[in-house]
C-alpha cells in the first residue's frame, strides 16, 4: 500500500468523526478527526495532509470559513466538504472558491473512499508536477548567463549558426555551450528539452 | 324649509319613512343614490320593493305581528340586512329601524348604510390574514422539517458510514460467517440510506411553498400590514404610527412574507405593551433608506427586551412568551437573510425594544 495517507476530518458530530475515521482505516488510510475549526486552527495546521474532509455547518466557525482561512494560510491538500441536502448552494459556492469535491449525507455506497482516493491522487500528482517544474526551474537557474541565452535560443528552434550571429559569438563556441545545456538539463534530445522548457514557463 | 326635510335632505345614509302597511312615505336623496328609484317613482309603493325576494313576502307580516304582539324582530335595534337595488342587485347594507309615535298607527324610520365597500374592505383584510397564516404555517413546517431532516441525517449518516467501515473489515478477513457478516453490513447501510431518502423526499414536498418575489411599494406593505391590527388596536390605549417614506422605489420582495416579518414585530410589541399595562403604548414604525438599504424599524415604549436575552432573541425554540414556540423572530431573520437583508435588534434610547429591518433598495436581473 506504500505511505499511509493522512486524511484529515473536521466534524462537530461525534458518532460521524469516529465512523469517517473507522472507514478511512478500513481502506487503509489514516484518519485524523478534529472536532471544530477552531481545534484544527490551533493544532492541525503543521500537519500534513493529504486530504481534508470538511463538514460545511458547525457551530462557531463553520466549514466555508475555515476554508477561506485554509486558503489564506495556503494550506495546499484537496478540501472535501460535506453537506446536507440542504446545503447545496453553499457546496456550489465553495466549489467555486477551489474546494475539490463535496459529498452529500448520507453517503452514498463507496462515494466517499472514491471521492478521498481521487482526491489523494490528483493531489499525489499535483505534487508531483509541482517537484517536476521545481527541478527543471533548478536546471534551469544552474546555467550561466551565456548557456541560458543559448538555451532560449535553442528552444527557439534556431540554427547553431544563427545562434552564433545573434550572439555574436563563433559557431563553435555555440556548440560548447550546447553540450552544457543538454548536460545541465539532463535533455535526451532538442523536442526533449523543448517540452521541459515550455512546461515550466506555463507552471 | 320644514326642518324634516332639510334633515332629510342632509343626511349622507339613506332615511325611509313607512306607514304601518309597509308603504313607502318619504324616501330621502341618498336612498335614492342607494337603490336607484326617485321618491315620486317609489312613494306610495310597498318597500319590501327593496329587499330580497324571500324577505319580500314576509316583509308585511312582520309589520302585522309585531303590530298585534309588541314582539320586535329589529324595531328598536339595527341588524344587517341585504337590500336589494333597482337593476335587482343585492347589497349589504346596515340597518336600523325606529318606530315613530303620532296619532293614529304608527310609522316606521329605517336609516341605511351600504355595506357594499366597508364588507369588501373587511373581506381583504380577512383573505390576507390567512393567506399570512397559510405561510406561516409553511414556513414553520419548512423551518422544523429543516431542523428534523438535519438531526435525523446526522446519526443515519454514522450508521451507514459505520455499516460500510466494517463490511470492509470483514472483507478483509476469513472468518466464518464473513459474507454473511458483510451482507448484513450491507443491508445496515442501505436501510439508512433508505431512510434518508425519506426525510428528504418530505423535505423536498414542504420546500415547494417557495419564495414568491415581485415588485412592491414597501409603504404599501406596511399600510396594508396595518390593517391587521386596527381591530387589536381600538380595544387598548396603544397607538401605532407609521411614518411611511416618501418616493421610494418598489423593492423586489416575497410581499407576504415581509408582511409576516411586520406582523411578528408589531405583534411582539403589542404584547409586551400590554404585558407591561401602560397606558400611554406607541408602536412607531418608520421607513428610510441607507445607502442601498431600506431601513423599516419597529419601535416601542415597552419595557424592552432584557440585556441577556439580547443575544438569543433570534435563536430557534427560544421564547419567553408562556404560549409561544419561540420560532417568529428566527424565521424573521430567515427570510430577511433570504431577501439580502436583515433583522437585528437595537435597543431604543427611551428603553423600550427596536427591531430593525433592513431589505436591498435594488436588486436588478
Amino acid at each position: 500500500m506504500g505511505k499511509e495517507h493522512n486524511v484529515c476530518i473536521i466534524d462537530d458530530d461525534e458518532a460521524i468523526r469516529e465512523a469517517l475515521r473507522l472507514l478511512l482505516f478500513a481502506d487503509g488510510l489514516n484518519g485524523v478527526a478534529f472536532e471544530s475549526a477552531e481545534h484544527f486552527l490551533a493544532e492541525g495546521t503543521e500537519t500534513f495532509f493529504d486530504c481534508m474532509l470538511l463538514d460545511i455547518r458547525m457551530p462557531g466557525i463553520d466549514g466555508l470559513e475555515l476554508f477561506q482561512e485554509i486558503n489564506r494560510q495556503a494550506l495546499p491538500y484537496p478540501v472535501i466538504f460535506i453537506t446536507g441536502h440542504g446545503d447545496i448552494p453553499l457546496a456550489v459556492s465553495a466549489i467555486k472558491q477551489g474546494a475539490f469535491d463535496f459529498l452529500t449525507k448520507p453517503f452514498e455506497d463507496g462515494e466517499l473512499l472514491a471521492k478521498v482516493r481521487h482526491a489523494i491522487a490528483h493531489y499525489a500528482a499535483e505534487c508531483e508536477e509541482r517537484r517536476r517544474l521545481h527541478q527543471i526551474q533548478a536546471r534551469i537557474d544552474a546555467c550561466t548567463p551565456r548557456e541560458k541565452d543559448v538555451l532560449r535560443l535553442m528552444t527557439r528552434g534556431l540554427t547553431n549558426k544563427s545562434i552564433a550571429e545573434t550572439l555574436d559569438i563563433s559557431p563553435r563556441t555555440v556548440e560548447i555551450h550546447r553540450a552544457h545545456v543538454m548536460e545541465k538539463m539532463e535533455a535526451e534530445s532538442l523536442p526533449a528539452l523543448v517540452r521541459m522548457v515550455a512546461s515550466a514557463e506555463q507552471g | 324649509m320644514d326642518p324634516l326635510d332639510a334633515l332629510m335632505k342632509a343626511a349622507v345614509d339613506a332615511i325611509i319613512i313607512i306607514d304601518h302597511a309597509g308603504t313607502v312615505k318619504r324616501f330621502n336623496p341618498a336612498a335614492e343614490r342607494m337603490f336607484g328609484y326617485t321618491e315620486a317613482e317609489i312613494t306610495g309603493r310597498n318597500v319590501s320593493l327593496l329587499m330580497p325576494d324571500h324577505h319580500r313576502e314576509q316583509h308585511d307580516g312582520y309589520i302585522q305581528r309585531y303590530l298585534q304582539t309588541g314582539q320586535a324582530a329589529i324595531i328598536g335595534k339595527g341588524r344587517e340586512e341585504m337590500g336589494r337595488r333597482r337593476e335587482g342587485d343585492l347589497f349589504p347594507m346596515a340597518l336600523s329601524v325606529g318606530r315613530i309615535e303620532g296619532e293614529g298607527t304608527p310609522y316606521f324610520v329605517g336609516i341605511i348604510k351600504d355595506l357594499t365597500d366597508y364588507q369588501a374592505a373587511k373581506a381583504q383584510v380577512r383573505q390576507l390574514e390567512e393567506q399570512l397564516l397559510h405561510a406561516d404555517r409553511l414556513v414553520i413546517l419548512g423551518e422544523l422539517t429543516a431542523g428534523i431532516a438535519h438531526e435525523i441525517n446526522q446519526p443515519l449518516t454514522a450508521i451507514a458510514a459505520y455499516a460500510d467501515a466494517g463490511r470492509k473489515m470483514v472483507s478483509q478477513t476469513s472468518g466464518a460467517h464473513s459474507d454473511e457478516l458483510q451482507t448484513v453490513c450491507a443491508r445496515i447501510s442501505e436501510q439508512s440510506r433508505r431512510a434518508g431518502e425519506v426525510v428528504q423526499r418530505l423535505r423536498r414536498l414542504v420546500r415547494s411553498g417557495a419564495v414568491a418575489k415581485g415588485r412592491h411599494d414597501l409603504n404599501q406593505i406596511v399600510t396594508n400590514t396595518l390593517l391587521l391590527f386596527e381591530y387589536e388596536l381600538k380595544r387598548t390605549n396603544i397607538t401605532l404610527e407609521f411614518k411611511p417614506m416618501k418616493s421610494l422605489d418598489p423593492l423586489y420582495v416575497d410581499e407576504i412574507q415581509v408582511q409576516q416579518i411586520l406582523v411578528n414585530l408589531v405583534k411582539n410589541s403589542l404584547d409586551a405593551l400590554l404585558e407591561s399595562g401602560r397606558e400611554d403604548g406607541r408602536i412607531l414604525i418608520d421607513v428610510s433608506t441607507r445607502g442601498q438599504q431600506v431601513m423599516i424599524s419597529v419601535t416601542d415604549n415597552g419595557p424592552g427586551v432584557p440585556e441577556a436575552l439580547q443575544a438569543r432573541l433570534f435563536d430557534s425554540f427560544f421564547t419567553t412568551k408562556p404560549k409561544g414556540v419561540g420560532l417568529g423572530l428566527s424565521i424573521c431573520k430567515n427570510i430577511a437573510g433570504a431577501h439580502g437583508g436583515n433583522l437585528v435588534y437595537r435597543p431604543a434610547e427611551n428603553g423600550g425594544s427596536r427591531f430593525i429591518l433592513s431589505l436591498p433598495l435594488e436588486m436588478i436581473g
